[in-house]
C-alpha cells in the first residue's frame, strides 16, 4: 500500500468536528520476538505521530510496541479554518514520515 | 429423536433473562418479585441451570459446548450431566448454545474449543456441577411444595420421591419451580464409585441419525434463498491475486458473481454448486505467486539436514551431560527418521454458509470451536458482537483442521458482505481442500545413543530439525523463541512427559526450521513423528545390544511406572515372550500424550520383505478415568486408522511452491480390509484426567515398524512406507 | 506479581449477573490452561495517576468480546466531556495486563478536538482485561475495563 494515508474531509463549516482517519505500513517490531535460531530481533516501531492544525498541534499519541502493525488511528478535531492539516510519524531508527490534507472551512 | 437442535433461543427471552431484574418484558418470562428471572429455551421450557432445559413432558436438554466431530464427546459430556442430574437416560437429548448467546450470558458453558483431547478433561468439573446443581434445585422445587426438609427427598431416574411419605413427582412438574430457585453454589459431585452412567459403556446419541442419513452436516445444508460458491486461493502460500477475467464466466448458466475475496482468492457464486465449480474451473486467474513460488520439497529436505548437525538448537529435555557421554561412549549407535507434511483430508471438505447484512451476520458452520468461529465472524464482518450469530452444525470431521483456523468462515462472510441478504454457501473443492491445508509440520531427527562397556545405555542425544507450528499460529506461547509444543512425548514433565527417566544423559533439542507452507494441529501433533522417532530408536538401541525391546526399556523405566504399567499391559496381553504364531512377529512403543498413558503390541506378517499385513494390535490406555469405555475403543481404532494410513500411504510434498498431492488418488488412506483387529485394555488408574481422541494414536505406527523389523531385519526410518516400496495388505 | 484466576477475571469484569447459572468456570488444575504472566500494569497506571483516585464511569472502553489471535484487534475510547476549555480530556492512556508492556498507547486530546473520541488497532497477546484511563483537565481520573478472549489462547493448552 502507499505509505501513509490520510482521510480528511475535504470542506467543512466552521466549528464542526470533523474525524479523520490515518494508516501507515510499519511493520512495528516489538522487540519481543526472536529470530528462528533463538536471537532477539530489535525493537522497531513506530513512538510518536502528530497531527498540526496550520501548524497549531491538535493531537498526538505516544506509540508502543502492543500497537499493530500498520498503525491506524482515527480521532477528531474541530474545523476552525481553512488550512492544511500535516500528519508526522516518528520511532526508531530515525524513522520519520510525513503527510498532509487541505480543508476548506465555511 | 432430534439429537442435535441448534437453538433458536429467543434473544429476548435470554437477554432479559441476564438483564438486571425488573425490566419487565418477553413472552413467558417470570419475575417473582427478588427472585431471579428464568432463562427459557424457544419453546418455552425453562432453564435450571444453564447446562441443564427440563421439558413438561420430563426430556432433559443437555447444552453442550464443544463440538461433537465422531470421537463421542457429545455423549460422554451428556453422560456426565446426566449422572449428577439423577435424570432417565432415555429421555436426554443434547444442543449447542451459540457463542453469541454464551458471550452475552458472560462464557457461561466455559470454553468451546474441541481439541487437544480436551473435551471431557477439562470440562468434567464443571459440567457435573452444572447437573448436580440442577438436581439440588429440582428436588428442593419439590420439597418446598410438599413442605418437607430436601434431605428427606432423593431423585433417581428424574423421578423425586419423598423418603418418609413415598410421595413422587417427576422433574417436567416441578421445573418451572426450580428454575426460580437461588442456585446453590459448591454443590457436592458424586465419588466415581458411585457412578451408574458415567464409566458404562452407553451408546451413543448421535449414531442413529448417522446411521439413517437424517443428520445434516455443514455440506449438506440448505436454506431458503441461498446460493452456492466455489473458491479458489493462490495455491502458492503468500501469494496474491493479480487478476482475473470474470467477463468469460458471467454468462453461464447460473453464475450470479464472481468475487475477489480478501487478496488472495477468487470466488463464484451461482445457483448450484457444480455450476459455482466449473465456473471458477473455466475462469482465468492471474496470481501474483510472491516470494515462495519456488520451493521445493527438496529444497525444504536439504535446510531439514542441516539443522541435524546445527550449532544452535533450542534445548526442550536434558539430564547430565549427554555431549559428554556420547563422546566417552564405547559404543555409538545412530539414525535419521523423517516425517512428511500431512492434510487432515476430513471427509467432508471445509465449507460456512453466511448471510449478511448491516444488522446481522450469522454464520452456518462446522467447526470445532464456536467462539473462535464466532471471532472470525466478528472480524469479517466489521459488526458488533450482538449483531452477529454463530451456528454450530455437525462436523464430517475435524482432527484439528477446523479447531484453530477459520479462514473458510472470513471466506463466508466477506462473499456474503459482497451480496447483503442473501445467504450464501462456501464449499471448498477436495482440490482446495488438499491444497489449502495447515499441515502437520515437517521434520526429520538424528539420534544418537551412548553405550558403556557393559551394554548399558548412558546417554541419548534426540535432535529435531524441522517446523515449528506455535510460531505461525501463536507466537505468543514461543518461549524464548522456543516452540514448547515440539516436544510433546518427550518433554521435561507434564501431559506429555518423556517416559524412560533412567537414561541418566539426555539432550533432545529442535534446530528449528519453518517453511512457507502453514503448518496446524493434525491429531495427535508432534506425537505422532516423535513416537516414531523414540520408539523405533529404542527398539534399534536394543537390538544393537541384543537385548530384548521389552527388557530393554523395563530398565530405562524404575521411575515411571504408568507408562511401564501400560506396555506391559501390552506385552502380557499380546504375549511378548512367548512364541508368536508362524510368521508374526511382535514390536512394541509407549508413550505419554494428552495426559493418559498408551502402548500397543503390533503383529504383523511379511511376505516378499515388503508385503505387510498388520493381523493385530493391542492397545493400553490409561487415562485417569473413563467415561464410556465403548467409545474409547472405538477412539483407539478410529485413532489407529488415521495413523496408519499416514504411515503406509499418506505425504505431501511441495513443487513450485504449492501442494503436489490434491486428491485422494495420490493422498490415499486404509481400506476396512486392511484394519488389524485392535484390542483394546482400558486401564484408569483415578486421580488425573487425561485425553482420549489423540493419545493412543501415536503408538500404532511406531509398533508396527519395530514387527516389521523383527519380520524382515530391516529398519525403516521414512514415512510414508509407500515410499520404501513398502505395502500394506 | 498477583496471578488471578481466569474466574476472577470474569467476576471482575462483568456488569451483569447471569441468573440460573451456578455452574462457575474452570478452576481445576488442569485448566489453568498456559497463561501469559501478569505484566506491572497498576505501577504503569501508578505512574499516570500519582495517588489520584481513579474513577469507574465516563469513559467507554470498546473491544471485541473475542478475537481469533490478537495481532489486529480494534479498539476505540470515548469519554463523555464538553471539550470546552474548562472543562476537557486531556489524554487517554491504555493499559494491558498480560503483554510484556503494560503501556499501550497514549492519546493527547485538548479542546480542539471537539470529541474525545479515538480508535487504533492493537495487539492482545491473551485472554485478559484491557483498561482505558481518562485524565481531565480538572486533574481527575476516570476509567473503564473490557475483557478480552483470544480463542487460539484457549485453544491452546499446556506444552
Amino acid at each position: 500500500m502507499a505509505n501513509a494515508r490520510v482521510n480528511v474531509p475535504a470542506t467543512a463549516m466552521r466549528g464542526e468536528i470533523i474525524e479523520i482517519r490515518t494508516l501507515i505500513a510499519h511493520t512495528m517490531e516489538t522487540g519481543f520476538r526472536r529470530t528462528h535460531l533463538g536471537a532477539p530481533i530489535p525493537r522497531n516501531i513506530i513512538k510518536f505521530f502528530v497531527c498540526r492544525y496550520n501548524g497549531v498541534e491538535v493531537f498526538r499519541a505516544e506509540l508502543h510496541p502492543s500497537v499493530s502493525a500498520n498503525p491506524y488511528i482515527s480521532f477528531s478535531t474541530v474545523a476552525t479554518e481553512s488550512g492544511t492539516l500535516t500528519f508526522q510519524w516518528s520511532g526508531d531508527n530515525g524513522y520519520n514520515a510525513t503527510e498532509s490534507a487541505k480543508i476548506t472551512v465555511t | 429423536m432430534k439429537i442435535i437442535e441448534t437453538p433458536k433461543v429467543s434473544r429476548r427471552s435470554f437477554m432479559v433473562g441476564s438483564a438486571a431484574v425488573g425490566s419487565g418484558l418477553a413472552l413467558g418470562l417470570n419475575l417473582p418479585f427478588g427472585g431471579p428471572s428464568v432463562v427459557r429455551a424457544q419453546d418455552g421450557s425453562p432453564e435450571i441451570t444453564a447446562w441443564v432445559v427440563i421439558r413438561p413432558d420430563d426430556t432433559v436438554v443437555v447444552r453442550i459446548a464443544r463440538s461433537e466431530m465422531g470421537q463421542g464427546t457429545l455423549t460422554g459430556l451428556a453422560q456426565m450431566v446426566a449422572e449428577e442430574l439423577e435424570c432417565d437416560w432415555s429421555k436426554v437429548t443434547t444442543e449447542y448454545p451459540t457463542p453469541g448467546q454464551s458471550v452475552a450470558r458472560k462464557r457461561a458453558w466455559g470454553d468451546f474449543s474441541t481439541g487437544g483431547s480436551r473435551g471431557i478433561r477439562e470440562s468434567h468439573e464443571y459440567v457435573r456441577r452444572g447437573g448436580a446443581t440442577a438436581r439440588v434445585m429440582l428436588i428442593q422445587a419439590a420439597a418446598d411444595e410438599w413442605k418437607v426438609p430436601a434431605a428427606e427427598c432423593s431423585a433417581a431416574n428424574s423421578v423425586i420421591t419423598h423418603g418418609p411419605s413415598g410421595r413422587r413427582t417427576t422433574f417436567g412438574k416441578v421445573a418451572e419451580a426450580a428454575a426460580k430457585i437461588t442456585p446453590p453454589k459448591d454443590v457436592a459431585l458424586k465419588d466415581p464409585k458411585d457412578w451408574k452412567i458415567i464409566g458404562k459403556p452407553i451408546k451413543r446419541l448421535d449414531t442413529v441419525d448417522k446411521l439413517t442419513g437424517k443428520q445434516i452436516y455443514g455440506a449438506d445444508f440448505k436454506m431458503p434463498g441461498m446460493l452456492n460458491a466455489s473458491i479458489k486461493e493462490c495455491p502458492v502460500f503468500g501469494g496474491k491475486v493479480k487478476s482475473f477475467d470474470a467477463a468469460k464466466v458471467m454468462s453461464r448458466k447460473g453464475v450470479k458473481h464472481v468475487f475477489q475475496v480478501g487478496d488472495s482468492a477468487v470466488a463464484v457464486v451461482a445457483d448450484h454448486w457444480w455450476q459455482a465449480k466449473t465456473a471458477l474451473d473455466a475462469l482465468p486467474i492471474v496470481w501474483d505467486e510472491g516470494p515462495n513460488a519456488k520451493v521445493s520439497s527438496a529444497m525444504i529436505a536439504a535446510t531439514l539436514k542441516e539443522g541435524l548437525d546445527a550449532e544452535q538448537a533450542f534445548v526442550g529435555n536434558s539430564a547430565g551431560d549427554a555431549k559428554a557421554a556420547l563422546a566417552g561412549a564405547a559404543k555409538k549407535v545412530e539414525a535419521v527418521y523423517a516425517y512428511p507434511f500431512l492434510n487432515h483430508a476430513p471427509m467432508e471438505p471445509m465449507n460456512a454458509t453466511a448471510r449478511y447484512t448491516d444488522d446481522k451476520c450469522e454464520v452456518w458452520v462446522p467447526t470445532q470451536n464456536g467462539e473462535a468461529a464466532f471471532a472470525a465472524t466478528l472480524a469479517a464482518s466489521g459488526l458488533p458482537a450482538n449483531k452477529c450469530e454463530v451456528y454450530k452444525i455437525h462436523l464430517g470431521g475435524g482432527f484439528g483442521r477446523r479447531g484453530a483456523f477459520h479462514d473458510y468462515v472470513t471466506q463466508a462472510v466477506r462473499i456474503a458482505k459482497q451480496m447483503p441478504g442473501v445467504p450464501v454457501k462456501l464449499l471448498w473443492t477436495r482440490e482446495e481442500d488438499m491444497a489449502q491445508g495447515r499441515f502437520h509440520p515437517v521434520t526429520q531427527c538424528k539420534l544418537t545413543g551412548a553405550f558403556d562397556a557393559n551394554n548399558n545405555l548412558t546417554g541419548l542425544h534426540m535432535r529435531i530439525s524441522g517446523q515449528s507450528i506455535l510460531t505461525a499460529v501463536r507466537p505468543e506461547a514461543l518461549q524464548k523463541g522456543m516452540d514448547p509444543a515440539t516436544f510433546q512425548g518427550v518433554a521435561r514433565s507434564g501431559e506429555f512427559e518423556f517416559g524412560y527417566a533412567g537414561i541418566p544423559n539426555l539432550l533432545i533439542d529442535h534446530a528449528m526450521r519453518n517453511t512457507h507452507v502453514p503448518p496446524g494441529f493434525w491429531r495427535g501433533v508432534n506425537i505422532n513423528q516423535n513416537a516414531i522417532y523414540v520408539e523405533c530408536f529404542m527398539d534399534e538401541l536394543a537390538h544393537s545390544v541384543k537385548q530384548d525391546p521389552l527388557e530393554f526399556r523395563r530398565k530405562l523405566m524404575a521411575k515411571n511406572p504408568k507408562h511401564l504399567a501400560v506396555l506391559n499391559a501390552v506385552a502380557e496381553k499380546a504375549g511378548w515372550g512367548k512364541p508368536a504364531p508362524k510368521g508374526i512377529y511382535r514390536g512394541l512403543a509407549q508413550m505419554k500424550a494428552f495426559n493418559s498413558f498408551v502402548a500397543a503390541c503390533a503383529e504383523v506378517s511379511v511376505e516378499g520383505g515388503n508385503k505387510v499385513k498388520v493381523h493385530r494390535i493391542v492397545c493400553a490406555t490409561d487415562p485417569g478415568y473413563a467415561v464410556n469405555p465403548a467409545q474409547i475403543e472405538r477412539q483407539i481404532a478410529g485413532s489407529f486408522m488415521y495413523g496408519l494410513s499416514a504411515l503406509f500411504y499418506q505425504e505431501n510434498t511441495v513443487k513450485d511452491g504449492r501442494i503436489a498431492e490434491l486428491n485422494f488418488n495420490t493422498f490415499n488412506s486404509m481400506r476396512l480390509a486392511q484394519m488389524p483387529k485392535v484390542e483394546s485394555i482400558i486401564m484408569p488408574s483415578g486421580g488425573f484426567w487425561g485425553g482420549v481422541g489423540e493419545p493412543t494414536i501415536c503408538v500404532a505406527a511406531p509398533a508396527v515398524l519395530n514387527a516389521i523389523f523383527a519380520a524382515t531385519g530391516k529398519r525403516l526410518r521414512e514415512v510414508p512406507l509407500k515410499n520404501l516400496g513398502v505395502t500394506l495388505v | 506479581m498477583k496471578r488471578k484466576t481466569r474466574r476472577e477475571f470474569l467476576v471482575n469484569a462483568s456488569a451483569l449477573a447471569t441468573v440460573a447459572t451456578a455452574a462457575a468456570l474452570p478452576s481445576t488444575a488442569a485448566a489453568q490452561l498456559f497463561r501469559t504472566p501478569l505484566n506491572n500494569m497498576p505501577e504503569a497506571i501508578r505512574k499516570v495517576t500519582g495517588a489520584a483516585q481513579v474513577h469507574k464511569g465516563r469513559v467507554k472502553l470498546n473491544l471485541p468480546p473475542l478475537v481469533e489471535n490478537g495481532h489486529l484487534v480494534p479498539l476505540s475510547v470515548s469519554v463523555e466531556s464538553p471539550m470546552t476549555e474548562a472543562d476537557h480530556v486531556k489524554a487517554i492512556h491504555v493499559f494491558t495486563e498480560r503483554n510484556p508492556l503494560p503501556e499501550m498507547i497514549s492519546f493527547r486530546l485538548g479542546p480542539r478536538a471537539g470529541r474525545a473520541q479515538v480508535s487504533t488497532r492493537v495487539r492482545l497477546a491473551d485472554t485478559q482485561n484491557v483498561t482505558a484511563i481518562a485524565e481531565l483537565s480538572d486533574g481527575s481520573f476516570w476509567s473503564d475495563s473490557a475483557h478480552l478472549i483470544v480463542t487460539l489462547a484457549a485453544c491452546l493448552e499446556e506444552l
